[in-house]
């Protein structure tokens, strides 16, 4: 049977054609995505090395000041345990376990939020001005980028949420894992990206809490 | 999976319809959310950001001489932005999508004012970027104007030293920023679904926030004139960056904005041309052009955030204070340069590989003959996307770069040209005792490579450290990267309008009027251009508004040439009002004889593209070539054979 949309007739194989295309998109738009992330976050990265490699006026880190390791270690763990729990989530998720997922990933949106409201706090309790020094610069440059980080994050694990809590409905009772419908499989293919994009979070926030609070 | 050429064919009586719920920001009418909205949204921002501002930072120091918080400034455009995209209905989607909401159907809004509103169907956000790049052209052109002008004498002066630099700095910028997006915009946008065989693009939405970002970054751009304008030129070098005055911030905050479409508008094209092609097209029969947009896509989504960056920390210098720029506070002037032009130059390929994909399809349907060496071009434009990320350095030639360093970034520097020459001989190859059609879209590829022979050999010579000691920061730059941007970029994206527009409007450009456009173009652009070596040559510096008295003579003879080129495009504009409403002349289905899956489908091209999604079955360039297999099989339409031949 062919479907009329927007005044033009889809073949069944012309309809599994533009799945795959889709499903495909989210796919690769995942892992590009990244990519431009990781274009953005080796700016910072390269600002940080550039700065304490041209030490101008010896201003690089006067006294060795460093951001309060308290906040530094909160928003850390906070971030990567949130990146390790869309991991496992989306492991026991590929098994059929959707409550895991779900438990995981709501778990992993408050930790990312708390990391949120923690790297805003830790903000205004600077024990430095943001022109003080390189290091100062480079930091409150992170803090604003992390900002982002994590809002960018915790949108994409509410979203993929509450589309998954919608989804049931709309696919007739089936289970997301294992449901064939095409929402389902885009779904699962969105929940992937997500999973994938939660590791780069993880493993980038550790690369910069050795950066700022460690070396 | 592949679609058979034996297909099910879709009867009415099996069809199902669906009707769903349209919201109210979809329906047609004012009552809607639309351009009007969108205003009506960035004022309110802006004088919202701008209160806030004030509010919360009342004893924050003022900007010398200027009588503006620079809080209330930034936080004024950053809410304006918001306010158009909420205005326009851009946050609709990724608001409802909290909810777990999908995206309801799209209303295929008929009329003009779809074109005022965001439209998720890919034609249509490829002639609102016509309209929006030829406006940021226009515009750039006028201070291009005042330029020449105040250049005519070296003691009369209409404008003050202050005033003409910013009038330098608003032009470079706003060009460098049209330049980005005036292939993959428009055209792209518009063709990559039609020659890849798609009904669609993968990201529509993404596709459409790219152009009201781009709209936005224009408006964000010019609002740094009301607040003083900016003296650092288009490449806003630090420490007169922070030194400026708040029209830096527009400056600062407009890349940023800007930046945001460039990286959504690539993110959206790459993906597409990776998954949405048709079943048979293969990467050997992907179109040049495609070629080239998938490239640039690459270096537009790669090279972007670190422009990006720089942008926000040059903001944060001005807002919270921090010294990322500061030589005396710990930072450095020459990170902005390092961050800048590691954008700077891919941007350069950015703007160089569309116009070689746009002649690259142009030269067979001109020549009749297959596109010489089709790999070794789609290989050149992928070895030159990788190599410009190796080469930001030689701007840095005599500014903030060991001395050591220079052989190293020349090599890379003149590397590039192989790619280059590859892509450049693929064009040569194709035109090697061909019987060429003289139509303008033709002239104005052959002109692509007239001028950019000229601004690629002196690019050559610019890349050695020696020489670029010399001229630097002269005339002879200036001319050189005009021969490569205006006269490459600008004149294939003329030919690309004169081919594709009888497709994009169904109407046809008039002929004659376009001989006028070209030619006066031509010459004109030479004679504007070509004397600027001369006077580079000897001595003169750019961006200053006095120079020496003997150099006049060239500098008027410019000036004169640059007016008449000036009005070359008002005879393109006026070809453009003629042919389209005043007599507009119905265009054939397939104007040019051409090959190309674009131009086989219906005319004025539907809303899905096509009736049923094509299967590709050869690449498009077997001109002349006896028995040459069919394009693709359309289904329903049946096999499409090669155009007729010689």
């Amino acid at each position: 049977m062919a479907k009329v949309e927007q005044g033009y007739t889809s073949t069944p194989e012309e309809e599994e054609f533009e799945l795959r295309a889709h499903i495909g998109s989210v796919w690769s738009g995942g892992r590009l995505f990244i990519g431009m992330y990781t274009f953005l976050l080796a700016s910072l990265a390269y600002t940080y090395f550039y700065l304490r490699s041209s030490n101008s006026g010896n201003l690089w880190r006067p006294h060795h000041m460093t951001a309060p390791m308290s906040f530094g270690w909160g928003i850390v763990l906070a971030t990567a345990l949130a990146g390790v729990l869309a991991v496992y989530g989306q492991w026991r998720f590929r098994r059929g376990g959707v409550a895991d997922w779900q438990v995981a990933g709501w778990t992993a949106l408050v930790l990312l939020v708390g990391a949120l409201m923690l790297q805003i706090w830790e903000l205004t309790k600077l024990p430095f001005y943001p022109g003080a020094s390189g290091y100062a610069s480079s930091f409150i440059g992170w803090g604003v980028f992390n900002i982002a980080t994590l809002v960018v994050s915790a949108y994409w694990v509410e979203t993929a949420l509450a589309r998954g809590m919608r989804l049931r409905t709309e696919i007739g009772g089936d289970r997301p894992t294992l449901s064939t419908h095409p929402s389902a499989q885009s779904f699962r293919a969105n929940v992937a990206s997500m999973t994938y994009f939660m590791g780069f979070v993880g493993v980038g926030a550790a690369f910069f809490f050795a950066l700022f609070y460690l070396i | 999976m592949t679609i058979s050429a034996e297909r099910p064919v879709a009867t009415s009586g099996g069809a199902t319809t669906t009707t769903e719920r349209v919201s109210w920001t979809q329906r047609p009418g004012i009552w809607s959310q639309h351009l009007g909205t969108a205003i009506v949204g960035a004022i309110v921002g802006y004088l919202l950001g701008h209160w806030l501002g004030n509010a919360i930072a009342s004893s924050y120091p003022y900007i010398q001489n200027s009588g503006q918080n620079v809080i209330a400034v930034t936080l004024g455009e950053i809410f304006g932005v918001a306010g158009w995209l909420l205005g326009i209905g851009a946050l609709n989607y990724p608001l409802a999508k909290m909810a777990g909401r999908q995206p309801g159907k799209e209303v295929d809004v008929q009329g003009w004012s779809k074109y005022f509103r965001y439209s998720t169907n890919h034609k249509t956000v490829g002639l609102q970027y016509v309209v929006g790049v030829l406006l940021f052209l226009f515009t750039g052109g006028l201070l291009a104007m005042a330029i020449r002008t105040e250049l005519l004498n070296p003691t009369t002066h209409y404008f003050s030293a202050d005033t003409y630099i910013k009038i330098v700095s608003e032009h470079g910028t706003v060009m460098m920023m049209m330049a980005t997006s005036i292939v993959v915009g428009p055209l792209g946008n518009y063709l990559v679904p039609l020659m890849i065989g798609s009904r669609r693009m993968a990201f529509p939405r993404i596709e459409a926030f790219s152009f009201w970002v781009f709209t936005a970054g224009y408006m964000v751009i010019f609002s740094a004139l009301p607040l003083g304008g900016f003296p650092t030129g288009w490449t806003g070098y630090a420490p007169l960056q922070t030194q400026a005055g708040p029209g830096m911030i527009g400056y600062l905050f407009g890349f940023a904005v800007i930046g945001m479409g460039m990286m959504a508008a690539g993110f959206n094209m790459a993906v597409t041309i990776i998954n949405y092609r048709a079943p048979g097209m293969t990467w050997s029969r992907v179109p040049i052009l495609v070629w080239s947009l998938l490239a640039t896509s690459a270096l537009l989504t790669l090279a972007t955030p670190t422009l990006f960056a720089a942008g926000v920390f040059g903001l944060l210098d001005k807002t919270a204070q921090t010294a990322f720029y500061v030589n005396e506070h710990g930072g450095s002037a020459y990170l902005w340069q390092n961050l800048f032009w590691f954008f700077g130059h891919p941007e350069v390929y950015i703007m160089a590989l569309p116009g070689f994909g746009i002649v690259g399809e142009i030269l067979p349907v001109f020549t009749r003959k297959p596109l010489f060496a089709y790999k070794v071009g789609a290989a050149g434009m992928i070895g030159v996307a990788l190599l410009s990320f190796f080469v930001w350095q030689h701007h840095l030639y005599q500014s903030g770069i060991n001395p050591d360093m220079r052989p190293l970034f020349m090599l890379t520097t003149e590397l590039i040209s192989i790619p280059t020459g590859f892509i450049y001989l693929v064009g040569m190859g194709t035109l090697y005792k061909a019987k060429i059609r003289f139509e303008i879209p033709m002239l104005f590829a052959l002109a692509l490579y007239f001028n950019f022979l000229i601004g690629g050999v002196t690019g050559v010579f610019l890349s050695d450290v020696p020489v670029n000691v010399t001229v630097h920061g002269g005339f002879f730059v200036l001319s050189h990267f005009h021969y490569t941007i205006m006269g490459g970029l600008l004149f294939a994206f003329m030919g690309g309008l004169y081919y594709w527009l009888p497709k994009m409007t169904g109407r046809m450009l008039n002929k004659k009027i376009g001989l006028w456009h070209f030619w006066t173009m031509f010459v004109f652009f030479n004679l504007t251009f070509f004397p600027m070596f001369i006077i580079g040559l000897l001595g003169q510096p750019r961006r200053v508004f006095t120079y020496a008295k003997n150099l006049q003579g060239l500098n008027d003879f410019s000036s004169v040439s640059a007016f008449l080129l000036g009005f070359s495009f008002l005879i393109f504009a006026f070809n453009m009002v003629y042919s389209l409403w005043i007599n507009p002349q119905k265009a054939p289905a397939n104007p040019w004889d051409s090959r190309g899956l674009e131009w086989q489908t219906a005319n004025p091209v539907p809303s899905y593209n096509f009736e049923r999604i094509p299967v590709v079955l050869s690449d498009p360039y077997r001109y002349s070539e006896p028995g040459a297999p069919a394009v693709a099989d359309l289904g329903d339409a049946g096999l499409v054979h090669a155009a007729p031949q010689d």
